[in-house]
């Protein structure tokens, strides 16, 4: 029978190799495909991972409700408080309230690698004439540079020059060039109604992101100083062992506090909402090409089975079974299905391989360009072969099974009238 | 050892029209039948019935004894394979096969391909086409297809041959070699041959005729 079937295919060479293209450009497509979108999706998220903390306590943050002022302003003894304009807004508490529990928490939590409590203020920076108005973050260099990766995106002085205290700061380059300040040079700096104070700009730092490079660091007790609020944070970032730990950690640490507590993927969570759509768009579009190819399979077989009618009959008629003819058939769809599958992931992966070695503009505001990151991982590569190969199954076997339901008495009688 | 159908009725199409009525026959072994009649007579109907490829509406057919109704379709295909051959008005080859590989099929399906390959040959050899072997269906003459598919029929050395007007497409002289291949097989191989033919020259060659008019058997 296997010879039979080859010798079907190889009889109709145009046919099986135009089936056999579907399922080619289908297995490709999807390695390809794949390969691109998540090796991209892969190299944000360690982006991400690598550059950033995993978990953030912040301080608290509670929407006033109807009833959450009646005890300020009436004592516990009355019963029910009526109000003509019901209380909104938000009650800010502007920082953390008791670091030191959190410290021991945090020390003690063997799934915390490190973390760096943080002071984090508006501030305006300004050299004569020039001045920008930033996000200001005190930090502890030491702390700091274990929970990101900031220490290693200076590209003038050094991280660690902040020390823990005398006014030095660190800028991002494009402050640096908005300010028009150099290496070394001071620049004032003012937060609230406070008077303004000159630090000493020790680092420049290039992320590669416009918009973090529009930001400043200095010494945790500094900004303190400069807020007047001594031992004040409102900030702890918090690098885990495993970041995908991150998301059930910020759950967990959440029902114990009343601080706000974010993990970084909730941080990013519009990044991930374009990767789930990414990853829809790619299964739609496999889809289609596989649905495309299934019909091909279909379609080829159908009318093989309506041309060989005749040689169902004989075969029937000397002896051979429903279940022979429906393995006859079924075997060319699914010699179709495999070589297509294997070929296409075969080229697919080459794509891949050369697609590697062009190179990019990084993500939307980077500042430098990388090679193309394109996944090889196993997974795609079996989830290609696995759909492909249950495509061209699912689309042999139902004109497989017409071809074996066939009675060889009904072709005969037809053929002979 | 013989093929008996008793009080056999078959009815055909939409609207039902009754093809066969209440026939009843036996064909012992190492008979040489001829079913004759007039076309839409339903020898070939007949034909079909007693071989097994199709079903009586009502009455039985047996062959060996065996009820083919109650046959399971395993059963029923190594019957076909082992005890019965066919040949038809068209040949029914495999186009992609050789002659001689369509020879063997039917030994193929059970395994005896290796050891039916050189009778196959000499089946091939006696219809004349020993030098043809190796040619495809579309490069043989039409009495030389029809030559294949007997030797086709024959090559599991059946106990019961039916033809259905193997004759039919081929000119005088094809049709006279075919005509003496089914005789030579009665004669040496005393299989039972099944003969649906309309024509009397060829009917008369059987050893008895059973002719049939309106679905029925005239004596």
């Amino acid at each position: 029978m296997i010879s039979l079937a080859l010798k079907y295919l190889v009889s109709r060479k145009r046919q099986s190799l135009f089936t056999l293209l579907g399922i080619f450009l289908g297995a490709a497509g999807y390695v390809t495909i794949s390969g691109f979108f998540v090796g991209f999706q892969r190299y944000i998220i360690d982006q991400l991972v690598n550059s950033s903390a995993h978990v953030f306590i912040q301080y608290r943050q509670d929407l006033l409700e109807t009833h959450s002022l009646d005890e300020a302003f009436f004592g516990s003894d009355m019963g029910h408080v009526f109000w003509s304009a019901r209380p909104s807004g938000r009650e800010d508490y502007a920082r953390i309230e008791n670091p030191m529990s959190w410290y021991d928490r945090l020390d003690s939590d063997p799934r915390v690698a490190a973390y760096s409590p943080q002071m984090t203020v508006a501030g305006l920076l300004s050299k004569s004439r020039a001045s920008a108005s930033v996000t200001l973050t005190g930090c502890i260099p030491e702390k700091q540079s274990k929970v990101n990766d900031l220490a290693s995106k200076i590209v003038e002085g050094s991280f660690s020059d902040i020390g823990s205290g005398g006014n030095r700061i660190v800028v991002g380059r494009e402050l640096q060039r908005q300010l028009g300040v150099e290496l070394s040079q001071n620049i004032n700096v003012t937060v609230g109604s406070g008077t303004p104070t000159p630090f000493k700009v020790v680092g420049i730092y290039e992320s590669g992101n416009r918009n973090s490079d529009l930001q400043a660091f200095g010494a945790l007790a500094d900004v303190q100083k400069l807020d007047n609020a001594a031992n004040r944070i409102n900030e702890i970032d918090v690098k885990l062992k495993d970041y995908n730990q991150a998301g059930e950690v910020a759950r967990n640490w959440s029902k114990m506090s009343p601080e706000k507590i974010e993990s970084w993927d909730t941080r990013n969570s519009n990044f991930f909402s374009i990767i789930n759509l990414q990853t829809l768009m790619r299964y739609v579009i496999v889809g289609v090409v596989m649905l495309v190819a299934g019909f091909g399979i279909y379609n080829v077989l159908m009318m093989t089975v309506n041309q060989k009618m005749k040689d169902v009959a004989i075969l029937q008629a000397i002896g051979y079974q429903a279940k022979d003819i429906l393995f006859l058939f079924l075997f060319q769809g699914l010699l179709l299905g495999v070589s297509g599958a294997l070929s296409g992931i075969l080229v697919g992966y080459l794509v891949c391989r050369y697609l590697q070695t062009l190179t990019m503009a990084g993500p939307p505001g980077s500042t430098t360009s990388e090679h193309l990151h394109i996944a090889l991982n196993f997974g795609i590569y079996s989830q290609a072969a696995v759909l492909a190969i249950a495509a061209s199954i699912f689309a042999s076997f139902l004109p497989s099974r017409a071809a074996s339901k066939l009675t060889p008495i009904e072709i005969i009688r037809g053929g002979v009238e | 050892m013989a093929i008996v159908a008793e009080h056999v009725d078959k009815v055909l199409g939409s609207p039902p029209s009754r093809v066969l009525t209440d026939i009843s026959l036996r064909v012992d072994d190492g008979e040489f039948v001829a079913l004759t009649g007039r076309s839409g007579s339903g020898k070939s109907t007949l034909l079909y019935v007693l071989s097994s490829l199709d079903t009586p509406s009502a009455g039985s057919v047996s062959i060996d004894g065996m009820d083919v109704g109650r046959l399971s379709p395993t059963e029923l295909s190594r019957l076909r394979n082992e005890q019965i051959g066919f040949v038809f008005q068209f040949h029914y080859l495999i186009a992609e096969l050789t002659a001689l590989e369509n020879v063997l099929l039917p030994a193929r399906r059970s395994g005896q391909e290796r050891t039916r390959r050189e009778y196959a040959e000499s089946l091939l050899e006696r219809v004349g086409l020993g030098r043809k072997l190796d040619r495809l269906p579309r490069q043989l003459s039409g009495g030389e297809q029809q030559r294949v598919a007997i030797a086709r029929s024959l090559v599991m050395e059946p106990r019961y041959l039916f033809a259905d007007e193997p004759t039919g497409a081929l000119d005088s002289i094809n049709g006279e070699a075919v005509m003496k291949m089914l005789e030579e097989t009665n004669r040496e191989k005393r299989t039972s041959i099944v003969l649906v033919t309309h024509e009397p020259d060829f009917a008369a060659r059987a050893k008895r005729q059973i002719h049939l008019a309106d679905g029925k058997i005239i004596e």
